[in-house]
């Protein structure tokens, strides 16, 4: 790397691009660089006057006339103006990253010139620049991707977390910043009060039993499968696998079906002369509640179970001999040598299986969407935070209270991430077992 | 003597766990054997089929499922679903390729900053921000349109780009060092050397996103409200206890390319499934 730029005592070309983008790159006769740098200032300023400054603006009214459609007033779109008022502010940031680009490129050019050096024509430099930075190229596209499919939508939605959209209150109704309130609301207003703490109980005994059972069901089928006497393999694991590869709504869908009143569990029920059961009806809570958790390790045994292979085939096998010549029992060569070295490898899964477990939403969608129950607002007695907060945003409207709680829902799992990151650092620097 | 009661245990040990296993195995075929003659059934509803499985056997079901379209058009379903599949898969697999090779071949200033919010931002459930999706389709009149949900899902696809890093870790950096000196320049590097010899680790991604778009449906059921549009999961979910075969015979008939796929890739399975653990 060179010696660090010393803006300040640089030439006049310098400073002409620092007050106007591009203008630099033209007085040392960059002719096309400049007047590409000078038409992104002129497009950015042309855009901030005509609509940029005022969508800015929008973006923290959100819109103060209300439309009336007898007097003929077209009313402001809140949440229009909060996206464009957004999309004002993103651009500014990139507009700024070019502006930054463009002194450093004048500063280098002036420092050429004045060392006697050619300066290479456009052409050259953007090839030369192609080749030397390739993984800007290469990862613009990808980044921009994610920008706005990812980060762009989560941004959006910690906006909308702290405005009272939603309910009644959609456009052309006026938006408004209301600051915490949907969390208070959410924390405090009695019946989304009860509602909220009744689910996350739910969800978190849910996150742990389903944890519990995928993980150790998983590792058993594994040991079962790695031991000396199944003869063929792969024929054995084939049926696991064969689970694992069925779409996952087929099987919800499925299941919800063998459960169903014409189900054939149900015609068994009847035909010894009992009556039909609901299994996964309003009222069956518990009974929905087990089956779900049941579908659920059908549907996630074949993964832990294939996770475990993979680690187990990495295990010493001395050990073992060691322990039989000590005599120990199989059990103890379990307990001792097989279980602590799988969960000192797997902790970071471990968690990371929690977290999709307590955001588990197919589960009880596909089995009980679409039910309300008594002493819940807009949910069930089986759905997870996850589930009811497609309730409230997507089938009822609830936008700010939805968003809140997504982002509710976001710290909750962002302290196992946290835990999981902290874990994984632990553990890769930890080579000590093995 | 004491030989003899050691083969009797193992015997009694081989037993139970073959006992075991075949219990197991069960378990985990039965309900796929289940759909499967389910779909081969004569009846439609499930109501007519007495217990499990079906006495009567036929292709009905299938036949009705390409035929009889006024109410559930499946050929249209999958028409869309091979659309959105193919076109995904195919820009996903190239965002992905791209950003694990860079990742894995170059070092760059903010290298590690993109790696850790990668990881950062892969441990939040995908379906966080769907909401907010919906809401910004919604607002620019986006939604009902197959090619936002091509869209979404090519650009989440580089967020699992560890399974590929991975791979181009292991090629040996002297054949780019040897490139090098024969004045190379990085795009002919990556073009004349790094795709060759990339061939599987493509094809795997191709699939896999290939796979993803094939079977989802909350994605699709959010942002297609129109009957027209609908993907054989949103359609699939459609059908009651009454179309319960041609439901039957809907999955089969979907499944099958993916669990044939899944076989196919069954021994790059374990390395995805680990290094794909900090994902979900």
């Amino acid at each position: 790397m060179k010696t660090k730029r010393n803006y300040w005592k640089a030439g006049i070309c310098v400073k002409a691009s620092m007050l106007i983008m591009g203008a630099g790159q033209l007085l040392l006769k960059q002719w096309v660089k400049g007047f590409l740098y000078l038409s992104v200032l002129a497009a950015y300023l042309c855009y901030a006057v005509t609509g940029g400054i005022k969508d800015a603006i929008g973006f923290f009214t959100l819109g103060t006339t209300k439309a009336d459609p007898w007097l003929g007033i077209e009313g402001d779109d809140s949440v229009m103006m909060l996206l464009k008022g957004l999309l004002f502010f993103i651009i500014t940031i990139i507009v700024i990253f070019i502006y930054v680009s463009n002194v450093k490129d004048a500063y280098d050019c002036w420092e050429k010139v004045k060392a006697g050096e050619k300066l290479p024509g456009f052409f050259k430099s953007v090839g030369k620049y192609m080749d030397k930075k390739f993984y800007v190229v290469a990862l613009a596209l990808p980044i921009v991707g994610v920008l706005i499919f990812n980060i762009l939508p989560i941004v959006f939605m910690i906006l909308i977390s702290f405005t009272n959209y939603g309910g009644d209150i959609v456009p052309p109704e006026l938006v408004d910043w209301v600051g915490i309130d949907n969390f208070i609301r959410i924390l405090s207003l009695s019946e989304i009060k009860d509602t909220f703490f009744k689910i996350l109980l739910w969800n978190l005994v849910w996150a742990f039993l389903a944890t519990f059972i995928n993980y150790f069901g998983g590792l058993l089928l594994a040991l079962l499968l790695n031991k000396k006497c199944v003869k063929g393999k792969a024929f054995w694991r084939a049926f696991p696998i064969l689970a694992y590869a069925v779409p996952g709504f087929i099987t919800l869908l499925g299941f919800k079906f063998m459960f169903s009143y014409g189900g054939p569990v149900n015609y068994y029920i009847t035909m010894n002369g009992g009556n039909a059961v609901g299994f996964l009806d309003i009222d069956a809570g518990l009974t929905a509640k087990i089956i779900g958790l049941l579908v659920n390790a059908w549907i996630t045994i074949p993964t832990s179970m294939l996770l475990a292979t993979g680690i187990l085939s990495n295990m010493n096998t001395d050990l073992y001999e060691a322990a039989s010549i000590d005599g120990a029992s199989k059990w103890k060569q379990f307990i001792k040598i097989t279980l602590p070295f799988v969960i000192f490898s797997t902790t970071p899964v471990l968690i990371t299986n929690f977290i999709g477990n307590f955001n588990n939403f197919g589960v009880f969608y596909f089995l009980r969407g679409g039910l309300y129950n008594d002493g819940y607002f807009l949910a069930s007695d089986t759905d997870l935070l996850i589930n009811w907060l497609y309730n409230l945003s997507i089938d009822n409207n609830y936008y700010g209270i939805g968003a809140a709680l997504s982002l509710i829902i976001f710290v909750i799992t962002s302290i196992f991430s946290l835990f999981v990151y902290v874990q994984s650092a632990a553990y890769k620097k930890e080579d000590t077992f093995r | 003597m004491k030989k003899k009661r050691f083969r009797v245990k193992n015997v009694m040990d081989c037993v139970w766990t073959y006992g075991v296993l075949i219990g197991v195995c069960f378990v985990f075929f039965f309900p796929v054997l289940w759909l499967l003659l389910a779909s081969f059934s004569q009846s439609g509803s499930i109501y007519d089929i007495e217990g499990f499985f079906p006495d009567k056997f036929s292709l009905a079901s299938y036949s009705r499922l390409f035929t009889d379209t006024t109410m559930y058009d499946y050929p249209n379903w999958l028409k869309n679903t091979l659309f959105v599949a193919v076109l995904s898969s195919a820009i996903g697999t190239i965002l992905v390729i791209l950003t694990a090779y860079t990742i894995s071949r170059f070092e760059f200033k903010s290298r590690k900053m993109l790696m850790k919010s990668a990881l950062i931002l892969n441990m939040f459930p995908s379906f966080m921000g769907m909401t907010a999706v919906y809401l910004i389709m919604v607002n620019f009149n986006l939604i009902n349109q197959l090619w936002s949900l091509i869209l979404i899902y090519a650009a989440g696809a580089p967020m699992g780009y560890l399974v590929q890093k991975g791979y181009f870790d292991t090629i040996s950096t002297t054949i780019y060092e040897a490139a090098r000196i024969d004045g190379a320049g990085n795009i002919r590097i990556f073009k004349d050397i790094t795709l060759p010899l990339s061939k599987p680790i493509i094809v795997y991604t191709a699939l896999t996103q290939f796979a993803w778009p094939w079977s989802d449906f909350i994605l699709p059921n959010l942002l297609l409200k129109n009957k027209d549009l609908w993907t054989v999961a949103v359609g699939l979910t459609h059908l009651d206890e009454t179309q319960f075969t041609r439901f039957a015979a809907g999955s089969v008939f979907i499944a099958v390319p993916i669990v044939t796929l899944y076989f196919i890739l069954s021994k790059y399975l374990v390395a995805g499934v680990s290094a794909g653990a900090v994902k979900e």
